[in-house]
């Protein structure tokens, strides 16, 4: 798939208010979220790219150039009706995150968190209009599709993240992962998207939900939604 | 007339025997008799239209099999498969797909390179003989713009622009069919229309708009319903008759070219054909509001100018005249800045932005294509293209994926000669500007002239009656006493005489004149009334968007006032949300402020105690400390979060530099040195940072040591700075395991400070068992565990 780099959608006051660990209804300087939120548009560089593969149930195994082979049991179980596999590699580069850093080292200590909370909200954003093409491409064909599941979610361990990033192509994004599989740019994600010929049983839709925020062990987590 | 399209050519080609996975246009050559019966079978059908296989027939696409080289031999010999099979009536439709690539900056595509490529390919199928070209099942706007651009440069035979809309009524980019029908018209094509992607029911609703924005007849080729997939082969169920039923709803929507997409077979165009066969349409009803309107659009919006529609505030700020850091930063390549305005602008009221790249000295054309580039991704208005460079103004038009507003043409031959064309080839309106050879015209009667001039090249230039903004020329008031009047004048006469939309560049009037604000408020109502229709001015402005939002419910743009009264009623007044009870002793309010994180409002407080006499120590510790710690409180309360922690300890921080910068000679004493890292492996840094902030605002020495540390790193640190406290940090579980082996390596070197680790995989059990003295699982509770260590 070639590489598509997604105009950025309206990113969400109330979703930057969580990932900085804000509650919604706090009394808190409306301009300091709207400078986040700009600045995030401004500095953020959407970019992804994905690869679409067959997909082998019996096997576990993502058909590509390498052949993924996936260990996790929940990953195994979500995927276990898809017939095909999107693999997703998006960034939105290095700028915001730069600008974080700044904003810390002058001491700006409340707009470096909330602009690495909007940063997290352009990603998933991002994200999602990615996900929503892929969608859109996928229901041409009959396909319908699982939301996106990452690693790190219900227990894949990140250390796939170099194979999923080849699979990807994720090298035409300049995103890279480091010996300890973390993304370079960090504001980036990997995901698959699984590919079904019908609608997914209640069984799968449970092992999604068992890796929502609820289910995730991180209790003390920022962002965490209950 | 409807005139009947084929339907599809890859299922066709599949129950012909074309093996999977093999290219569809290779048979053009290896197999034509193939594609000839299916060509004939359509036509025996009732097709009054074919469409050559040569869907993939682009270099790119042909890529894929290695056949790149062949795109002039497989267009032909589809031509030649086609034309066998035709009849005397029968056409021929040159299909051309798209690249399968997204254009910068959607994707990695040049413009260029796409438009070489369709070029490439409707060359070879004008030169073979096709009647008309067909681009079809395209989904960004960009790229068919490139192709209908290609093949305006190739042929002057019909060119049908089809685009594949989604059912959510816009393609995958975002394009709505009434801004598609725009840009396409300006452009050139002859027919427009959508194929692919949804079935008849949920393309009649897209005909219906197409029909309200365009002249253009209307296309549509549906797929045989929405595809499922049974035994893993895609299936479009729609029936024959079932599509025949639609076609006569389509038709009477306003479709006059009807045929079929994936999954529609002969069966279906035959039932198509039937169904319309004596269909008596009733004529479309007139275009809504298009006479003298004029209108720009972006990629995904439409904004209509003139009499009919409420004012619009075009955006002057892009503009680098008189500006130093923004002229620099365009200099520099940087564009941070014009995306700043650009948002700032719109939350400000503007609808449409004025770009203007004119920095002396620097490539006008690579940064408006720049310019455009990154606005075009950011914001969903209009853009107009404000240059004197005709390099630039092209740079710009190419790269805009929209409708621009050309500002501006004079009547000045070299400007005419220059820029009608591009306006003509890229569909762009122009903003008419009433200057000619010999100078500027100071009456309203002589820039209506000029005005008339202008518009006549453009109209034998090609361009239409709803390309035309027109600029009234203002003129500065003090140094022509009559210049605002003239203004005034010449709108009433653009209005009563020509009609067509209307526009200036507001602000010029009050040059050299105190208190410009008030002029041009009072002169932007006064010009509204006159027949102003989208202002080119300063949208921060606050005196000039009263005046706006007051202009817009005085002349009915704001039903009954209800936006102006929400905006302006007196309880609708900012709700005061600081307390009203003032401590009385100065250091009480400094505590109060850190407590409320007003960074700005500790600074003069500060000043003030230090002026009384106030020791700097009193005010640390019973005014910024006892703040902190209340604040420590509330977190762990849940009664603030961390944002609100952060706004307080910047707040400390701006006192501690305003004591330090009053009295240089004050020193803290320090609560103990912390030396902190993110271990090896490990590149977040925000926890980290929080920690840092928070610890050094409460008083200890901390030494930064960053992110992904090795394990040597922190050792020597330790001993160095004569760490008291040694603070770790890991995020993933990768890196969790680098906090154990810092320990052991601490304590084989005989570190005696105290080690806290914290991190989103850190628990309290794993710090216990690698050895850690202490675990904090927040910045906040970090400083109090930091303080109780020592």
């Amino acid at each position: 798939m070639p590489i598509y780099n997604p105009a950025l959608k309206p990113l969400s006051i109330n979703e930057i208010k969580r990932y900085s660990g804000l509650d919604k209804y706090a009394d808190f300087p409306s301009h300091l979220l709207d400078q986040a939120c700009t600045e995030s548009y401004i500095l953020a560089q959407p970019q992804a790219t994905w690869q679409i593969y067959d997909y082998d149930t019996n096997k576990a195994t993502i058909m590509g150039p390498h052949p993924l082979t996936l260990q996790a049991p929940k990953i195994i179980h979500y995927l276990s009706q898809a017939v095909q596999i999107a693999v997703i590699a998006l960034t939105i580069g290095p700028k915001l995150e730069e600008q974080v850093s700044e904003y810390f080292s002058k001491g700006e200590y409340t707009s470096g968190l909330l602009l690495d909370a909007a940063g997290t909200t352009a990603v998933e954003v991002a994200a999602d209009q990615v996900c929503e093409l892929i969608k859109k491409q996928a229901s041409q064909q009959g396909y319908l599709t699982l939301p996106r599941f990452s690693p790190g979610y219900g227990q894949w361990d990140i250390t796939v993240q170099p194979s999923i990033l080849d699979l990807a192509n994720a090298h035409e994004i300049d995103l890279i992962a480091t010996e300890s599989c973390m993304l370079l740019p960090r504001k980036s994600i990997t995901a698959v998207i699984g590919f079904t010929a019908n609608q997914c049983d209640a069984l799968i839709c449970y092992s999604y939900q068992d890796t929502t925020c609820p289910q995730c062990p991180q209790i003390n987590c920022l962002a965490r939604k209950d | 007339m409807i005139y009947i399209f084929d339907g599809a050519m890859g299922t066709m080609l599949h129950n012909a025997g074309l093996p999977t996975g093999a290219c569809p246009e290779s048979w053009n050559i290896e197999n034509p008799a193939a594609i000839t019966q299916i060509h004939k079978s359509y036509i025996d059908n009732g097709a009054d239209i074919i469409e050559t296989n040569t869907f993939g027939a682009n270099r790119i696409k042909l890529s894929h099999y290695g056949l790149q080289e062949e795109v002039s031999s497989l267009n032909i010999a589809a031509v030649n498969a086609a034309r066998a099979a035709c009849n005397p009536n029968t056409k021929v439709a040159g299909s051309v797909g798209p690249t399968g690539k997204l254009i910068a900056p959607l994707g990695d595509l040049t413009f260029d390179h796409a438009y070489e490529v369709f070029l490439e390919q409707i060359t070879a199928l004008h030169q073979a003989g096709v009647d008309m070209i067909l681009i079809e099942t395209i989904i960004d706007i960009q790229e068919m713009r490139a192709a209908l651009l290609a093949a305006k440069a190739v042929t002057n035979k019909p060119i049908i622009c089809q685009m594949s809309f989604e059912a959510d009524g816009r393609t995958v980019t975002g394009t709505d069919p009434v801004t598609a029908a725009i840009i396409l018209e300006a452009m050139g094509a002859d027919i427009i229309g959508a194929n692919c992607s949804l079935g008849p029911a949920q393309l009649l609703t897209i005909v219906e708009k197409l029909a309200s924005a365009t002249k253009c007849p209307i296309s549509i080729q549906p797929n045989a319903g929405m595809p499922k997939l049974i035994n893993n082969q895609t299936i479009f169920p729609m029936s024959a008759d079932e599509m025949g039923t639609w076609a006569v709803k389509l038709a009477q929507a306003g479709a006059r070219y009807i045929g079929g997409c994936c999954g529609t077979t002969p069966n279906h165009i035959k039932a198509i054909k039937e169904a319309i066969k004596n269909l008596t349409l009733p004529a479309l009803p007139p275009l809504p509001q298009l006479h003298k309107t004029t209108a720009l659009t972006s990629r995904s919006k439409t904004i209509y100018l003139g009499a009919s529609y409420p004012t619009t505030i075009i955006g002057e700020r892009i503009n680098p005249t008189g500006r130093k850091q923004l002229a620099a930063d365009i200099k520099a390549g940087e564009f941070m800045s014009v995306k700043k305005e650009a948002l700032e602008q719109l939350r400000a009221g503007a609808q449409i932005l004025d770009v203007n790249m004119g920095v002396p000295g620097i490539n006008q054309a690579a940064a408006m294509q720049q310019a455009i580039e990154e606005l075009s991704m950011l914001v969903d208005a209009p853009l107009v293209i404000d240059t004197t460079d005709s390099a630039a103004l092209e740079a710009g038009l190419k790269a805009y994926p929209g409708r621009a507003l050309i500002n501006s043409v004079s009547a000045e031959p070299e400007r005419l000669e220059a820029f009608l064309p591009l306006a003509k080839k890229y569909g762009a309106a122009i903003l008419c500007l009433p200057i000619a050879p010999g100078g500027v015209p100071s009456t309203a009667t002589e820039r209506l002239h000029i005005i008339r001039q202008i518009i006549e090249a453009a109209l034998c230039a090609g361009l239409r009656p709803q390309d035309f903004v027109l600029d009234a020329l203002v003129l500065t008031a003090a140094a022509d006493a009559k210049a605002g009047a003239e203004v005034l004048t010449t709108l009433k006469l653009y209005r009563e005489q020509l009609g067509y939309p209307t526009t200036m560049g507001l602000s010029n009037v009050s040059f050299g004149l105190p208190r410009r604000d008030i002029i041009n408020a009072t002169f932007c109502a006064m010009a509204i009334a006159s027949g102003l229709d989208a202002p080119i001015l300063n949208p921060y402005d606050p005196l000039m968007q009263d005046t706006l939002a007051a202009s817009a419910a005085l002349l009915g743009y704001d039903a009954n006032g209800r936006s102006f009264s929400m905006q302006y009623a007196p309880n609708n007044s900012p709700v005061e949300t600081r307390s009203t009870e003032e401590p009385k002793d100065i250091v009480s309010q400094i505590r109060r402020t850190v407590l409320s994180g007003e960074k700005e409002a500790i600074i003069p407080l500060v000043e003030q105690a230090l002026r009384d006499g106030i020791s700097s120590i009193t005010i640390t510790e019973e005014g910024l400390t006892l703040a902190m710690n209340e604040v420590g409180i509330a977190f762990g309360s849940g009664r603030c979060f961390l944002p609100q922690v952060l706004l307080s300890a910047e707040t400390m921080r701006a006192a501690f530099i305003t004591i330090k910068k009053i009295l240089p000679a004050h020193t803290v004493t320090s609560l103990g040195t912390v030396v902190l890292a993110t271990v090896k492996g490990d590149i977040h840094d925000l926890g980290k940072n929080i920690v840092a902030a928070l610890l050094e605002n409460s008083g200890f020495t901390v030494i930064d040591l960053g992110k992904d540390v090795s394990t040597e790193t922190i050792v020597e640190a330790a001993a160095i700075h004569k760490a008291d406290i040694i603070g770790l940090c890991a995020l993933m579980t990768t890196t969790m395991t680098q906090i154990d082996l810092t320990i052991t390596a601490l304590k084989t070197a005989g570190s005696t400070a105290k080690v806290l680790v914290g991190g989103a995989v850190l628990t309290p059990e794993y710090a216990v068992q690698a050895g850690a003295d202490a675990y904090a699982q927040n910045g906040v509770e970090a400083v109090q565990v930091a303080k109780n260590l020592l």
